[in-house]
This record gives C-alpha cells, sequence and structure tokens, in this order.
C-alpha cells in the first residue's frame, strides 16, 4: 500500500468506516459548544441579569471539554494512520497538540468559573477567546489534513463514482 | 478510596500507554502485521478505559453515586478485552515476530495488578465502603 493510501484507511472500525471517519463529525461538538460559550459570555454583560447565562456559558465548556476528549481519541486512530516522517504526520502533530492545549485552556477556564457569578469575568473571557483564537489555528489545520492531504478521505476512484450521470461512463465523470 | 482508585487508574493508563506506543511503533495496528493483537480489541481497550476515566474524573469532582456504577460497568469489558489480549500476548511471545512480544514482562504485569487494584476500588467505592 502506498504512503498516502495507508492514511485514508481506518486503523479500526472504531474510527468509522472507509471514507466516514468519525473525527471530523465529533469535532463539531466541542466547537459548537465552546462557541456558544463565548457568545453567552458576551450576553451574560449586555442583558440585566446574566446569572443563567454565565452558569450556561460554564455547562457549555464542561460539555465541549468531554466533547473534545471523545474528539481527541477518535482523531489519535486517524493519526496513527497517517505514516509518520511525513509532512502529514507532522501537521497531524501539531494539530494534535494545539488542540489539547486548548482543551486544557478550556479545563482551566472551566475551573475558574466555579460558583455563580452575575456575568463572566473578563478574565475568563479573555482565556476564552484566545482559546477560540488557538481553536481556529488548529481546526486549519485539520482542514488542510483533511481537504488538502486527504487523511480518511476515499479515494480519487471512489470519488468519481460520485459524479457518473446516468447513461454515460464512469470515464467521463 | 475514590482518589486512590483514581491514582492507581492513571498508574495503570500510562502502563497502558507504554504498550501502546510501543506496539504502535512496531506497526502492529497496520494491516499486515503479523500481531495476534486486533486493533479492534486494543482501540476498544483504550476508548472504553478513556471514558471510565473520565466518568471517574467526574464522580470524584462532582460526588455524583451513579457516575461511580457507570465507571464500574465500563471497566467490565475493559478487563474482559485486557484479559484476552494478556492470553494472546502470552501466546506472542514465541514468536518474536509479533509487534506485542517485546512488551516487558514488568510493564504487562504491573499494568493487569493496577488494573485489578483499580476495578476493586472502583467496585468498593460503588457499593460505598468506608463510608
Amino acid at each position: 500500500m502506498r504512503l498516502m493510501d495507508s492514511a485514508k484507511q481506518p486503523v479500526t472500525t472504531l474510527a468509522g468506516s472507509y471514507g466516514h471517519p468519525v473525527h471530523p463529525a465529533l469535532v463539531a461538538v466541542p466547537i459548537g459548544a465552546w462557541i456558544g460559550s463565548f457568545v453567552f459570555d458576551v450576553a451574560s454583560r449586555i442583558v440585566a441579569d446574566g446569572h443563567v447565562l454565565a452558569e450556561g456559558s460554564r455547562w457549555l465548556i464542561g460539555l465541549g471539554v468531554l466533547g473534545a476528549v471523545g474528539a481527541a481519541l477518535a482523531g489519535f486512530l486517524d493519526l496513527v494512520a497517517i505514516p509518520p516522517g511525513t509532512r502529514a504526520f507532522r501537521i497531524a502533530i501539531a494539530h494534535m497538540s494545539i488542540n489539547l492545549i486548548v482543551t486544557g485552556l478550556f479545563g482551566v477556564g472551566f475551573a475558574l468559573r466555579g460558583g455563580s457569578a452575575d456575568r463572566v469575568g473578563w478574565g475568563p473571557l479573555v482565556l476564552s477567546a484566545v482559546a477560540l483564537a488557538g481553536l481556529g489555528v488548529g481546526g486549519w489545520l485539520g482542514g488542510t489534513l483533511a481537504f488538502r492531504y486527504g487523511v480518511r478521505v476515499a479515494d480519487e476512484a471512489t470519488q468519481r463514482t460520485g459524479y457518473v450521470r446516468a447513461g454515460s461512463t464512469e470515464e467521463d465523470a | 478510596m475514590a482518589v486512590t482508585a483514581l491514582i492507581t487508574w492513571l498508574v495503570t493508563a500510562t502502563g497502558g500507554f507504554v504498550m501502546l506506543a510501543g506496539w504502535i511503533g512496531r506497526g502492529g495496528h497496520r494491516p499486515g502485521s503479523s500481531g495476534r493483537l486486533s486493533p479492534t480489541m486494543v482501540f476498544t481497550h483504550l476508548l472504553l478505559a478513556a471514558a471510565g476515566l473520565v466518568v471517574w474524573i467526574i464522580y470524584v469532582a462532582a460526588d455524583a453515586d451513579a457516575l461511580a456504577w457507570v465507571a464500574f460497568v465500563l471497566l467490565l469489558p475493559v478487563a474482559l478485552l485486557g484479559f484476552t489480549m494478556f492470553a494472546r500476548w502470552l501466546g506472542s511471545r514465541r514468536t518474536s515476530a509479533a509487534p506485542e512480544s517485546r512488551f516487558p514482562m514488568p510493564v504487562v504485569l504491573g499494568h493487569g495488578l493496577f488494573a485489578a487494584v483499580t476495578l476493586v476500588l472502583v467496585l468498593l467505592t460503588a457499593v460505598g465502603v468506608g463510608e
């Protein structure tokens, strides 16, 4: 098997079937939860009684951390599918490291926010903003792995079968 | 007791990661590997154990009794898979080509021992011994 093809194959079905990786689906949970949390943070400083939003924001951070741990485990399965010593592998290591740091930052944010507050303080809010910026960088690298280097993406012969019109041949696709 | 279980769990996990690193480093997860441990078996063991650890950390922090039982139930298939892999590892030691045949004996035995202690501590905590 060529090096590139081995990164397309799931190491185990736990990582999803061929062409249907689990990791990119799971990352939607932390990304959505953490962005929602940040919106709650800002809103808690705008509305008259921000207590509920501040509390909800902390729950969203916790949900995001749990989702990130799940996504990280699935991502680890895709990482070990990539042949070491390649550019794709180095990017994958950077992608993993940045996102683990981001998850750690949100974990710290969760701990800092203990107790009830009427609104989210500037400290935790800035921490979340920094973590979200890191998430953007980590996510960009993840996009590079999937859409530029095709990690866990089905090969082109498989892709071509999606472009065959009725009455035409696979060569036209 | 819950914190002791957390510590023995983390020690167990460290041993597991040492073996995992060696196994992946020798291509145990690649198609065509001569090993006797299937990637699905290894990674199911890892995923369930990690999920249980997360549940246990939340239990220690939040002290919700039901979570202790959830963690214990998660550990049962983990233990079953662990014993299965241990048996296969014993068999693999005769064929030096298998990636798992190089696992250091103290790591394998230590991992199993700490895992057993963790399982017992989790059960005792769940049933409320020492409260």
